[in-house]
């Protein structure tokens, strides 16, 4: 790994604790991580934890978007976890859904949202 | 609020009395002439007083808050010390704070300032009246008036604001309740909250309503949060608008929207306004939503078997509902 932000294996998940924020080289190193990650360790799901993050802008949310999709590329599922309510006014209110990221509320539900899954689709 | 509060609230410092001091043109010269006139002042108080007390009685308005003979004796003497104030030659804090006292006190027994003024009015015409049958000289007349009026009017202007002032904490107080109850986000099961909405849905309480809803569900951990809006009057455009983004704000969260309470009429103007809302749970009744919110929760509402005597628990009982999906 190269990049700051750790990521973690729990079975065939990775998970991800973001607490800096996705600056241009942190967020490059991130997907690159996360990626290779995928490829060698062969994980169906991704969860991405933010609920250290106190700003969230459209350029985050950009990168942690387009990090879900280069995972589905990879047939990893992706969550997104323990967004702040004033992230989500924020982010809605500019027009930012963030359409079609799966959202649990912490880090337990979205493990949780991720065992379901895998038990409805073996 | 009491008087010192006012204090605080019209920032009535040394700097704000200098500077009213000198927009009045009350100057150390007239407060001086003033202290002169103290003695003039002692002697045709009761006169004063007591005429201006004629005016207040003879009007049925403003009669009302003497009801007895003890509250005429009573105000009567807080008169007397409050028009000898006016001689006191100082115009200080202490001086402010005084007249801010009985301001608060006419506010709170609910004189208004028009009789308050009207009053003030006859003050004047009384002591011009004296004034002229006590000194010979009309200069000196003209000149005593002057610094009359000057504190006269400083007074009032005391006195007008701190009306304003208490309708302005009474508007806060009254506004702040509102924005409490606008927003009752109940809890109706675990992790399972509920938010009726009652009333009129301006572009401010949407705003509210957003932030209110997401700040709870985060709070409380939940799955899901009913909206009922079966009391909103007119969901237009911005109402629809403003729960659709709602709804999408509490799914980054990660929990879920219900819409209940959605009338014929809603959901007729829902559809002509051309409003996608089909990322939304929505159902008609309360009822449904809550049975429907149970469902995120891996709950259900069963039915109790019936018990009979002599049958068996739960031998006639009809279908129950099962677990869900």
């Amino acid at each position: 790994m190269k990049g700051t932000i750790p990521l973690l294996r729990l079975g065939s998940t990775i998970v991800a604790t973001i607490h800096t924020e996705l600056r241009d080289k942190v967020a490059q190193d991130f997907q690159d991580d996360m990626l290779t990650e995928l490829e060698l360790r062969g994980a169906n799901a991704l969860v991405i934890d933010i609920s250290g993050l106190e700003t969230v802008d459209t350029y985050v949310a950009r990168v942690l978007a387009e990090t879900g999709r280069m995972a589905k590329l990879m047939g990893a599922r992706t969550v997104l976890v323990g967004m702040r309510p004033e992230i989500a006014a924020t982010l809605v209110r500019m027009g930012y859904a963030m359409d079609g990221i799966q959202t649990a509320l912490n880090l337990e539900e979205g493990l949780t949202l991720l065992r379901r899954r895998r038990r409805e689709m073996p | 609020m009491d008087h010192r509060r006012y204090m605080k609230v019209l920032k009535l410092d040394d700097a704000e009395i200098a500077s009213r001091r000198a927009f009045f043109e009350l100057t150390d010269a007239d407060l001086s002439r003033l202290a002169a006139l103290r003695p003039f002042a002692e002697k045709y108080t009761d006169a004063i007083v007591d005429r201006f007390y004629d005016l207040l009685l003879s009007h049925v308005e403003t009669k009302r808050f003497f009801p007895d003979e003890a509250t005429v004796r009573r105000v009567k003497k807080l008169q007397r010390d409050y028009f000898l104030g006016l001689f006191a030659g100082k115009c200080d804090a202490a001086y402010v704070e005084d007249r801010l006292r009985v301001g608060t006190a006419h506010e709170r027994i609910g004189l208004s300032p028009r009789w308050y003024l009207g009053a003030y009015r006859k003050y004047m015409q009384l002591i011009a009246e004296h004034l002229l049958d006590n000194l010979k000289d009309d200069a000196m007349v003209r000149q005593a008036f002057e610094s009359v009026q000057k504190i006269v009017y400083f007074d009032a202007s005391i006195a007008i604001d701190t009306y304003i002032a208490a309708k302005m904490d009474a508007l806060e107080r009254h506004q702040a309740a509102i924005r409490e109850l606008s927003t009752p986000v109940i809890r109706v099961h675990d992790r399972i909250l509920l938010l009726p909405l009652i009333g009129a849905i301006d572009s401010h309480r949407a705003d509210q309503i957003m932030d209110s809803v997401l700040l709870k569900v985060s709070e409380a951990q939940a799955r899901c949060i009913i909206i009922d809006i079966a009391g909103v009057p007119i969901v237009d455009t911005k109402v629809a608008d403003n729960l659709v983004k709602t709804t999408a704000a509490v799914r980054l969260l990660g929990a879920e929207v219900i819409l209940t309470g959605i009338t014929a009429q809603v959901a007729r103007t829902i559809i002509q306004l051309g409003v996608d809302i089909s990322t939304m749970h929505t159902l008609s009744r309360l009822s449904e939503g809550i049975e429907l919110a149970l469902t995120f929760v891996d709950k259900a509402i069963r039915r109790q078997p019936r018990r009979r005597s002599g049958q068996r628990a739960g031998a006639s009982s009809p279908k129950t509902g099962g677990k869900p999906a």
